[in-house]
C-alpha cells in the first residue's frame, strides 16, 4: 500500500507547495493589506483598521459592480450561444484536422489583444471597413456609428474571450457516446428532446468550465471596454487598478478584491447548495 | 528558503559590481529613447542599454518603489512625479560639475516649482494640453477656450482625455482656480461642472487619440499638441488652440535613483542626451518640443517656428506648470472622477 | 446526414472567418502607407523595413516565445497532477484547494500583480525569467485544472478499478490510463496557457526585470505614442510563421496516418 501511495504524495506535494506558495501567500498578503491603513508614502501601514470594508459601502461601488456583472454576464452568454454549437461541430470532425483545427483557433490569439482591438476599431469605426462595405453595397445610407457603443464593447469581449469557452465545452462534447444518442432516437426522441435531456446535460461540465473561465476573466477585464466602448463608465478592473496606481491606496484596492472575491464565492456557493444531491455537481469536486 | 534565497542574491550581486558601468538600465516610453539613440550610444560607449517599458507614470512610479534597491538607473518621469520622488527621498542630487550639458537647456525649465534647485532632474521633452479642433466643419474656428467646450452644438461630439488630472486642471482654469488646486470647495464646483459637460463626450481616449483625430471620429476635444501636430501632418485640417482662460504644461524629466547600480554610465546617458545634435533627432523623431534650446535650434524651420509645437513666449505665460498634489486631494480627484464616469 | 454537415461546415467557417478577420485587418493595415491613421491611404513596405531594423522587438519576441512554452509546460504538468489528486483522491483540504484556484482565476491582475511582486521583493527574489515564469505558471495553472478536471468528469469510474482490482499502482493508473485518455484536454489546456502567456501584460508588468524584455510590455507601451504598423507588421509576420507550421505540421502528420 505504501508504494502505491507514492504517486499520491508526489502529486499533492507538487500541487500544494506550488499553490502555498504563489496563490496563498500572494493572497494572504493581500488580505493583511485589506485590514491596514493608508499612508502617503508608503503602500500600506499599521495599525489595523476596518475602514476599507466600511468604505466599500458606497452606491457608486455597487453600480460599478452591477455593471461589470452585467457585462460579463451578457459576454458569457455571447460566447455560450456562439461557442457551444461551434466545439460541437467542431468535436464531429476526426483525426489530425481536428488538432489543426483547434491549433487554427488559438493562432490569432497568439497576436496581442490589444493589437486586435485596434483592428476592430478600424472595422468599427464610422470611415472603417464594415461601414465602407455596407455603404459601398448600398445596404445602408448612412454609417452605423458602431464603435464606442455597449455593442461594441460585447463584440470586443466575446471576441477575446470565446476560446475560453470553445475549449472546454469541446474536450467535453468529445466524450459523447453516439450511442446513447442513437438509442434516444430509437425510442422515438425527435432532435429538440435529444438535445434538451441528453446533450446538454452530459455537456454540462464543459459547459460550467466554459462559463467560469469566461465569466471570472471578463469581471475584472477593462482595457477591451475602455478602447472599444470609448472609457465613459468605470467597471471593476478600472476602479481597483485606479486604487492601487493613482490613489495608491493599496489597503483600499486589495479590500475590493477580497470583497469582489467573497461575494462571488458566496454566489457559486449557492448555486451549489442548490444543485446538490444533482448529478451536475460532478464537475465541482 | 528566504535565507537561502537572500544568501544567492548576495553572491549574485558582487558579480554584478564587475559588470558595473558597462550596462545601463533606462526605464522610459519607449518612444522617447529611438532606437538609433541606443545604438548611436553604445557604439560610442561600449555601454549597454537596458530599456525597459512602462504605460503610464502611475504604473512606472508603483514599480519603482515597490521593488526598491538595485533595479533601474534612469527614468521619465513627469513633473509632478518628480516632485513626488523627490520629496520621498528617492532621487539622487545630480552633480551638476559632471553634467556640462546642462547650459544647453532652455531656461524657461530650470528651476521650476517641483524641483526649485534642479539637482534632481533633466527637463527632456515637454507639452501643453490644449484644445484640438478640425476646421473641415467652420464653425470649430471660433473655439478659443475651455468653455467653448461646454456648448451645447458639441452634443456627444468631444474626445477627452482619459486622465482625471488632466481633465480636471482644465475645469479648474476655467473656472480661474489654479490648475493644482487642492482646496476641496474648488474641486467640487470643478466636479459639479465637469457633469455638465459629460453629455458632450463621445469618447474617453489617451492612447488612440491621434487616429481619431486624423480620421474625423471626432471633431474637437483635448489633446496635447505635440499629438495635434502628429495629427496635422495626416490630416491637414487638424489644428491646436492655446485656451484663453490658461493651460497645463507638462515636463517629462530625466532623474536618476538614488539606488542606481550603475550611476557612472547615467551620467554618460545624460550627457550624451544633452548633446544638441542628440536632442533634436530626438524631438524631431517623437514630434514632441525639446526643453534642449540648443537643440532646439537645430530643428528644421517648418518645425522650430511652428507655433503649435513651439509656441511664442506670451503664450506660453498663460500656462501653468504641472504639479504634485497631496495624497488626499488625489483621493478627491479620483472620487469625484468616479462619480462623473457612473454618471452619478 | 449531409445535410447536417453542410450545416455544421458552414457555421464553422463563419466562426473562422469571424475569429480572422480582425487579423485580416491587421495584416491589411501592416502596408497601410499611414503612421497613425486607420483609414487605407495606399500602398507601402515602410513598416516592415522599420521592423527588420528593430532587433529589441525581435529579440522580445523570443523571449516571449520561450516563456510561453515554458510557462504553458510546467503549467499543464502541475494542473494535470491537480486536477487528477481533486478527482481521484479524497484529502485534507481539498476544498481549500478548490477555493485557492477559484481565487486565481478571479483575482484582478493588478492585485496578483502586486502581490506577487511584493511576495518576491520579501524572499529576495531576483526580478527576470524566473519571477516571470514563476508567475505566468500561477496564473495559467487554475485554467489547465479546470479544464482538464471538467474531461476527467466524463471517466468511467468502473476502470479505476479494474485496474486496482488488477493489482496497478496510482502511478501505473495515472501513467496508462488516465493521461492518454486525457490527452487532447491537455493539448487544449497546453494551449490555452500559451495564449495566456504571450498575452499577459498587467502581471508580467510588475514582475518583469529590466535585462528581459517580453514582447507585450513592449506593445503595449508602444501603443501609448499611437498605433504603429511597425506592430502590425510584426504581429503579420508571426502570424503567418506560425500558420505555416501549423499547415506544415497537418501535411506531415498526415502522411504519417
Amino acid at each position: 500500500m505504501k508504494r502505491d501511495a507514492g504517486f499520491k504524495h508526489f502529486s499533492l506535494t507538487v500541487v500544494w507547495s506550488w499553490l502555498f506558495l504563489f496563490a496563498l501567500l500572494p493572497f494572504s498578503l493581500v488580505v493583511i493589506a485589506s485590514w491596514l491603513s493608508h499612508h502617503a508614502d508608503h503602500f500600506v501601514s499599521l495599525p489595523f483598521t476596518v475602514d476599507n470594508y466600511r468604505a466599500l459601502n458606497n452606491l457608486i461601488y455597487l453600480h460599478i459592480f452591477e455593471r461589470s456583472f452585467v457585462v460579463a454576464g451578457i459576454a458569457t452568454m455571447g460566447c455560450l450561444l456562439l461557442g457551444y454549437p461551434f466545439a460541437y461541430c467542431l468535436a464531429r470532425i476526426q483525426g489530425v484536422r481536428k488538432a489543426v483545427l483547434i491549433m487554427l483557433i488559438m493562432i490569432p490569439f497568439w497576436t496581442s489583444s490589444l493589437i486586435r482591438s485596434y483592428a476592430l476599431i478600424a472595422i468599427l469605426k464610422a470611415r472603417g471597413i464594415l461601414n465602407s462595405v455596407l455603404l459601398g453595397l448600398g445596404v445602408i445610407h448612412q454609417p452605423l456609428s458602431i464603435l464606442f457603443t455597449h455593442e461594441a464593447v460585447i463584440i470586443g469581449l466575446i471576441y477575446n474571450l470565446l476560446p475560453f469557452m470553445v475549449l472546454p465545452i469541446l474536450t467535453n462534447v468529445e466524450r459523447l457516446d453516439n450511442r446513447l444518442i442513437d438509442a434516444a432516437r430509437d425510442l422515438g426522441a425527435n432532435r429538440l428532446t435529444v438535445f434538451r435531456k441528453i446533450i446538454i446535460p452530459l455537456t454540462m461540465p464543459g459547459i460550467l468550465a466554459g462559463c467560469i473561465l469566461v465569466f471570472l476573466p471578463a469581471m475584472t477585464l477593462f482595457y477591451i471596454s475602455d478602447i472599444l466602448g470609448g472609457a465613459k463608465s468605470i467597471l471593476l478592473g478600472n476602479l481597483i487598478q485606479n486604487q492601487f496606481l493613482i490613489t495608491q491606496h493599496w489597503p483600499l484596492g486589495s479590500a475590493m478584491s477580497v470583497m469582489l472575491t467573497a461575494v462571488l464565492a458566496v454566489l457559486i456557493a449557492l448555486y451549489a447548495w442548490k444543485t446538490r444531491g444533482s448529478k451536475n455537481r460532478e464537475w465541482m469536486a | 528558503m528566504k535565507r537561502w534565497l537572500c544568501v544567492m542574491g548576495m553572491f549574485l550581486f558582487p558579480l554584478s559590481v564587475f559588470a558595473k558601468d558597462q550596462v545601463l538600465n533606462i526605464y522610459a516610453w519607449p518612444e522617447y529613447i529611438p532606437d538609433f539613440v541606443i545604438y548611436q550610444f553604445e557604439k560610442e560607449t561600449g555601454i549597454k542599454i537596458n530599456l525597459s517599458t512602462y504605460q503610464n507614470n502611475e504604473s512606472m512610479y508603483v514599480k519603482v518603489r515597490a521593488v526598491g534597491k538595485n533595479s533601474y538607473d534612469l527614468l521619465i518621469p513627469s513633473s509632478y512625479l518628480v516632485d513626488r520622488m523627490r520629496q520621498q527621498d528617492m532621487l539622487e542630487k545630480l552633480d551638476k560639475n559632471k553634467l556640462p550639458g546642462i547650459v544647453n537647456l532652455n531656461r524657461k525649465f530650470l528651476f521650476p516649482a517641483y524641483d526649485p534647485t534642479s539637482e534632481y532632474s533633466i527637463p527632456f521633452l515637454w507639452g501643453v494640453t490644449g484644445i484640438f479642433v478640425n476646421t473641415q466643419d467652420e464653425a470649430l474656428k471660433t473655439v478659443t477656450r475651455w468653455r467653448d467646450l461646454w456648448d451645447k452644438r458639441f452634443l456627444n461630439q468631444l474626445v477627452l482625455l482619459d486622465d482625471s488630472r488632466e481633465i480636471f486642471s482644465m475645469t479648474l482654469i476655467s473656472l480661474g482656480y489654479p490648475a493644482n488646486d487642492t482646496n476641496p470647495a474648488h474641486i467640487k464646483a470643478a466636479f459639479l461642472k465637469l457633469r455638465d459637460l459629460m453629455q458632450n463626450v463621445k469618447v474617453f481616449s489617451s492612447d488612440t487619440i491621434v487616429s481619431i483625430m486624423i480620421d474625423g471620429d471626432a471633431t474637437v476635444g483635448v489633446a496635447w499638441n505635440g499629438d495635434t501636430f502628429k495629427a496635422s501632418e495626416e490630416n491637414k485640417n487638424v489644428h491646436f488652440v492655446f485656451p484663453q482662460e490658461g493651460f497645463v504644461i507638462w515636463v517629462d524629466n530625466f532623474v536618476m535613483l538614488k539606488n542606481a547600480p550603475h550611476k557612472e554610465a547615467a551620467y554618460q546617458f545624460l550627457n550624451f542626451i544633452l548633446r544638441p545634435d542628440i536632442a533634436k533627432a530626438i524631438s524631431l523623431y517623437t514630434k514632441y518640443p525639446t526643453a534642449n534650446l540648443a537643440g532646439q535650434k537645430l530643428l528644421p524651420d517648418n518645425i522650430r517656428n511652428n507655433p503649435t509645437v513651439y509656441p511664442s513666449d506670451a503664450v506660453l505665460k498663460r500656462g501653468h506648470f504641472q504639479q504634485d498634489i497631496s495624497s488626499d486631494a488625489l483621493a478627491l480627484y479620483e472620487k469625484y472622477w468616479e462619480a462623473i464616469k457612473m454618471g452619478a | 446526414m449531409t445535410q447536417k454537415s453542410l450545416a455544421a461546415t458552414a457555421y464553422l467557417s463563419l466562426m473562422y472567418v469571424f475569429l480572422y478577420l480582425p487579423i485580416i485587418v491587421l495584416v491589411l493595415y501592416s502596408f497601410n502607407n499611414a503612421q497613425y491613421s486607420l483609414v487605407w491611404k495606399g500602398f507601402t513596405w515602410d513598416w516592415y523595413r522599420a521592423l527588420f531594423e528593430n532587433s529589441s522587438l525581435w529579440v522580445a519576441t523570443y523571449h516571449s516565445l520561450l516563456l510561453g512554452a515554458a510557462a504553458a509546460t510546467v503549467a499543464t504538468g502541475i494542473g494535470v497532477l491537480a486536477a487528477v489528486s481533486l478527482y481521484r483522491y479524497r484529502f485534507f483540504g481539498r476544498q481549500f484547494l478548490n477555493g485557492l484556484i477559484f481565487i486565481l482565476i478571479l483575482s484582478p491582475e493588478i492585485v496578483t500583480g502586486a502581490a506577487l511582486l511584493i511576495l518576491f521583493t520579501l524572499i529576495c527574489l531576483p526580478l527576470g525569467f524566473l519571477s516571470l515564469l514563476i508567475s505566468h505558471i500561477t496564473f495559467c495553472l487554475p485554467f489547465v485544472i479546470v479544464v482538464a478536471y471538467s474531461r476527467l468528469v466524463s471517466f468511467d469510474k468502473n476502470i479505476f478499478e479494474a485496474a486496482k482490482d488488477l493489482g496497478a499502482s496510482e502511478g501505473v493508473i495515472f501513467g496508462r490510463i488516465i493521461f492518454p485518455l486525457l490527452w487532447p484536454a491537455l493539448f487544449s489546456a497546453w494551449l490555452l496557457s500559451f495564449t495566456l502567456s504571450l498575452d499577459d501584460v498587467i502581471i508580467s508588468y510588475f514582475v518583469a526585470g529590466p535585462e528581459f524584455q517580453i514582447l507585450p510590455l513592449q506593445i503595449y507601451a508602444m501603443v501609448r505614442s499611437g498605433i504603429k504598423p511597425e506592430i502590425n507588421a510584426l504581429c503579420s509576420v508571426l502570424f503567418f510563421i506560425t500558420l505555416f507550421f501549423v499547415l506544415l505540421s497537418q501535411l506531415v502528420l498526415r502522411k504519417k496516418a
